[in-house]
């Protein structure tokens, strides 16, 4: 979440950066291609059952990049069942009814053996005063279930399928917001890619859920054992009182020891719907096919209405929060402001905010806080954190450099904060940052990889795949005054939840 | 290449179509060797009004003398903030961050970088700027209290971060802490390092005889961007670089554990054992064997330590190559409370791999899966003629990427087993374990000799 990670915006000058226009022609009915050259030649196309695609063709090696994105995020964990979102994002790598099976039919039952002992030690486990023996011997049942389901698993098969294929940066990755499947492969792995991944979201089997649950749970370990996210989680956790921003994306530990794979099953049905995603498709492929074959393999994919989602809007925030961590490491500061929001025009007067104080180091937070007063060891902010769906925080991060103690660091950051709101920014300040966004727009486009993700996330969770392009438009119109007002307005000390991590004392 | 590979496809999925070969030949782009010395690769690329360009300097952090490590990267970090002759650090910032360009200087344990990206049209001042940055440094004093200042702040926070600790510590004690493999900089090493030394270290290696630079992207023709190279360049003298002589190293050969006390949700395990060096063939089965023992979820040890038994969420190996003898590494971090499970199966796996033959199917499928997302070495020009830069740095073959499918392409099971009966001695292999003791399931000893460390060693 450094400098503009927002993107896209100049003219697309030159050489074919894209495949030459032959086959364009032949787009179905339904499909167009973007015909404006401030944007680049995305080909658009939904499908019936609302799968939208978006394909850009791209030629200097013969490689496809695949991003999957849905809009369906830790926000969207039932209450109580937070970092359901991520565990199912593991689980859709275990297969489907004829990818890692030996045989669905029996399977089947097995699995069904293995959840009903799954929860019954699960209420032994969480019962108010556990019975140390019922649950013991809960375990040695589910134990025995599980080795039973196991004898009838592929192991693996999905991922040696990949591996087989000669994959690239195959992952997931689950936000407050989205959940996003990518990978790479050489352009003619195309229809092998519809099969599985069709397959993959039409007829996924979560087994092995519980042994992935343990994963899950070492990963939130990991995360306990590093001070960095230790602070990010303390400062979501205290800055929203009531909106689920305030949940870890992974979960909180108690819930995921309670998460069961009917939750998971549950969750898949209602969210992993073709009108709830996009696919982004960038590389040595030709739309007409891209096409042909999402509708033979995806065409069949049952749309479904989603879930509501009417989540409880965080009230304003009356005071300032001030949150001491204590961790074995040195000290840190992360600060959180609330922000109105995407929808909210003053939306781009903040990230100009944001760019003042942080780009580069001719950033303000550098030049007098690293620089300057050398009192810090780095300082940086963005505007929008955890996410972009809902009202989120302006967030600033920073650590002192000894002998200057965090508490100085913050006043220092403070300082800087409202010299903004009351001296604007300069013109080659505003110049500057319009000029870095425009550049990163443009170099956002040598990664296939990277332009899916954002084509695919921005078309899915912020409603237009032109979002970036559109953001930049709306950027040059910010003046310096606004600049100042925004700040004023948002980085108030009442609108404010700082964390300290601090090291315990006598260590 | 035209890459053959078994088809187990068809077993696997009767409904998948057949997997093609991948028709992939890497572009040589060119190589131009300029009257000083300097070796330049370049490769246009018009898609984009973009212009990338790196310089590998032949140095590292292992050049560093022993009471000043740290200086390499004191100098390498200074190359830019620290102003030139000609331009005034915050003048250079001012300009680049105007024109979105980016001039950056670094230094890895054996190699220096100087990377830069331009737009086209800004393309002739940011050169002249990189250019500068390269020849003719300043070490202005004031930049170079900053850099010194947060150097030394990062040695105080150098174990924040518990599983990054862990791998360097670990190869630390591997190689010894006074080894240039090893070593890392301290208080007093950094603090000893004056601007003279860095003005000294920059005159001795940032030479145009020990460097090669790769640019791609949006130049009118190789031509052109040669005689802007040579304007930009032609002037920077050569010169006769010293090296230091770098100690044999010295691997201890037998069982050690190591043990940092420290109260965390995870238990943080390091494996080491003696690797290879970089221009050895054995590279290729090796690759293979990697592949399938820890190279991804599906390895052997991503199957049995994560997705069958639920232990970890991180667990791989890999090796590094270097010029004298790499390591082989083993990685997992664990809840404390099981750490001797996850511990215990890693030792089984490097054993298991040693003892008994593979299948076929695996080892097949190990190898397609690097042969058959080789193309991806190359995903953007710039990588590409980047990439050819840097095996010519580091001394392989000038047809290694073009033959290394080929070579990946004939290991098979027998050559598999011989590697790892040959590399790996998992019995031998040094244990370096940050956790929490006192939740620990069995003691540390029964792994070996333990020496409790302190973080602050």
């Amino acid at each position: 979440m450094k400098s503009l990670a927002l993107i896209p915006a100049l003219l697309l000058c030159c050489a074919p950066l894209y495949a030459a226009g032959e086959g364009k022609d032949s787009l179905p009915p339904g499909a167009s291609i973007e015909k404006d050259p401030k944007y680049p030649p995305v080909v658009s196309y939904t499908l019936k059952n609302g799968l939208k695609l978006l394909i850009l063709e791209k030629t200097f090696v013969p490689t496809v990049s695949f991003t999957m994105m849905f809009k369906v995020g830790n926000v969207d964990s039932p209450q109580s069942k937070t970092g359901l979102a991520h565990l199912f994002e593991h689980m859709a790598f275990k297969g489907t009814k004829t990818i890692n099976s030996s045989g669905y039919e029996k399977e089947k039952l097995a699995l069904a053996k293995v959840e009903t002992a799954a929860q019954a030690l699960i209420a032994a486990e969480t019962a108010a005063t556990p019975d140390a023996k019922k649950v013991e011997e809960l375990r040695a049942i589910f134990n025995e279930a599980e080795k039973e389901a196991d004898k009838l698993i592929v192991k693996d098969e999905y991922w040696k399928l990949y591996n087989t294929l000669g994959e690239s940066g195959m992952n997931a990755m689950t936000s407050t917001d989205y959940t996003g499947y990518v990978v790479s492969l050489a352009s003619n792995r195309l229809e092998a890619w519809m099969v599985i991944e069709s397959d993959r979201f039409k007829n996924a089997v979560l087994r092995e859920f519980y042994k992935e649950r343990s994963v899950v749970m070492e990963e939130r370990r990991m995360s306990e054992s590093d001070p960095n996210r230790v602070m990010w989680e303390t400062l979501f956790s205290n800055a929203f009182s009531a909106h689920p921003y305030q949940n870890p994306t992974i979960g909180w530990m108690d819930d995921i020891k309670r998460l069961t794979r009917t939750d998971a099953e549950k969750f898949f049905a209602q969210n992993y719907v073709p009108n709830n995603a996009t696919l982004a498709i960038v590389g040595d492929v030709r739309a007409a096919e891209v096409i042909k074959l999402a509708e033979k393999y995806f065409g069949g994919w049952q749309n479904r209405p989603l879930p509501g989602r009417d989540y409880t809007k965080e009230p304003a925030q009356k005071s300032e929060k001030k949150i001491d961590v204590f961790f074995k490491a040195k000290p840190a500061l992360r600060i959180g402001f609330h922000n109105p929001g995407k929808d909210n025009p003053d939306i781009y007067a903040l990230i100009m905010v944001s760019e003042v104080l942080s780009n580069g180091k001719t950033g303000r937070f550098y030049k007098d806080l690293v620089e300057g007063k050398q009192m810090a060891l780095y300082a940086s902010s963005y505007y929008s954190t955890p996410g972009n769906r809902y009202p989120s925080l302006f967030v600033v991060s920073a650590a002192p450099k000894a002998p200057h103690t965090l508490d100085a660091l913050d006043a220092a950051v403070m300082e800087e904060i409202d010299r903004l709101k009351t001296e604007p920014p300069t013109q080659w300040e505003l110049d500057k940052i319009i000029n870095n966004y425009e550049a990163d727009m443009i170099k956002q486009l040598e990664s296939n990889s990277g332009l899916g993700m954002n084509l695919a996330h921005n078309q899915q969770v912020l409603g237009d795949w032109k979002y970036d392009w559109n953001t930049g438009v709306e950027l040059r119109k910010v003046r310096p005054e606004d600049v100042s007002k925004a700040a004023a307005k948002y980085l108030t000390r009442d609108n404010r939840t700082a964390v300290f991590l601090r090291e315990p004392a006598g260590k | 290449m035209t890459l053959l590979s078994a088809n187990p496809l068809a077993a696997l999925a009767p409904n998948l179509p057949p997997l093609k070969s991948i028709d992939f030949k890497p572009p040589k782009g060119d190589r131009v060797v300029l009257d000083n010395g300097l070796v330049v690769y370049l490769m246009k690329d018009n898609t984009l009004p973009v212009v990338h360009m790196t310089a590998f300097i032949h140095t590292g952090k292992m050049n560093d003398p022993v009471e000043k490590i740290g200086l390499g990267d004191l100098a390498a970090g200074l190359l830019k903030d620290g102003g030139t002759e000609k331009y005034k650090s915050d003048e250079i910032d001012k300009k680049l961050e105007f024109l979105a360009a980016s001039v950056e200087s670094s230094i890895g344990n054996e190699e220096a970088r100087v990377d830069m990206t331009a737009l086209k049209k800004d393309l002739d001042e940011v050169l002249d700027i990189y250019a500068q940055v390269l020849m003719k440094p300043a070490f202005e004093a004031e930049k170079v209290k900053i850099k010194r200042d947060e150097t030394l702040e990062m040695i105080s926070r150098r174990n924040d971060d518990p599983g990054r600790a862990a791998m360097r510590e670990a190869v630390r004690r591997f190689y010894g802490a006074d080894h240039p493999y090893g070593w890392r900089p301290e208080t007093g090493t950094v603090n000893a390092s004056t601007i003279d030394d860095m003005k000294a270290y920059h005159a001795n290696y940032y030479r145009p005889n020990n460097t090669i630079i790769a640019a791609a992207g949006d130049f009118a023709s190789n031509e052109e961007m040669i005689a802007k190279l040579k304007e930009k360049f032609g002037g920077w003298p050569k010169g006769e670089v010293q090296f230091p002589v770098i100690p044999p190293v010295r691997i201890e050969g037998k069982r050690q554990v190591f043990h940092i006390e420290k109260d965390i949700a995870q238990a943080f395990i390091v494996m080491l054992q003696k690797g290879v060096k970089r221009l050895d063939p054995i590279e290729y089965p090796l690759t293979v064997t990697n592949e399938m023992l820890g190279g991804g979820i599906s390895s052997r040890l991503g199957s049995e330590i994560r997705s069958r038994r639920g232990l970890a969420y991180t667990v791989y190996s890999y090796f590094a190559k270097k010029p004298d003898y790499g390591y082989i590494v083993g990685y997992v971090g664990t809840k404390p409370e099981t750490y001797s499970q996850a511990l215990s199966e890693m030792l089984k796996q490097f054993e298991l791999i040693k003892t008994e033959q593979a299948p076929a199917d695996e080892v097949v499928r190990a190898r397609d899966s690097i042969v058959n997302s080789f193309v991806f070495k190359f995903p953007t020009p710039f990588e590409l003629i980047s990439e050819r830069a840097a095996y010519e740095y580091y001394g392989y073959a000038p047809d290694y990427l073009d033959n290394y499918v080929e070579n990946i392409a004939k290991t098979d099971p027998a050559a598999v087993l011989e590697t790892a009966k040959k590399m790996f001695k998992p019995e031998d292999a040094m244990i370096f374990v940050i956790g929490s003791s006192k939740k620990f399931d069995k003691p540390l000893s029964d792994f070996g000799p333990v020496t409790e460390l302190k973080e602050e060693d």
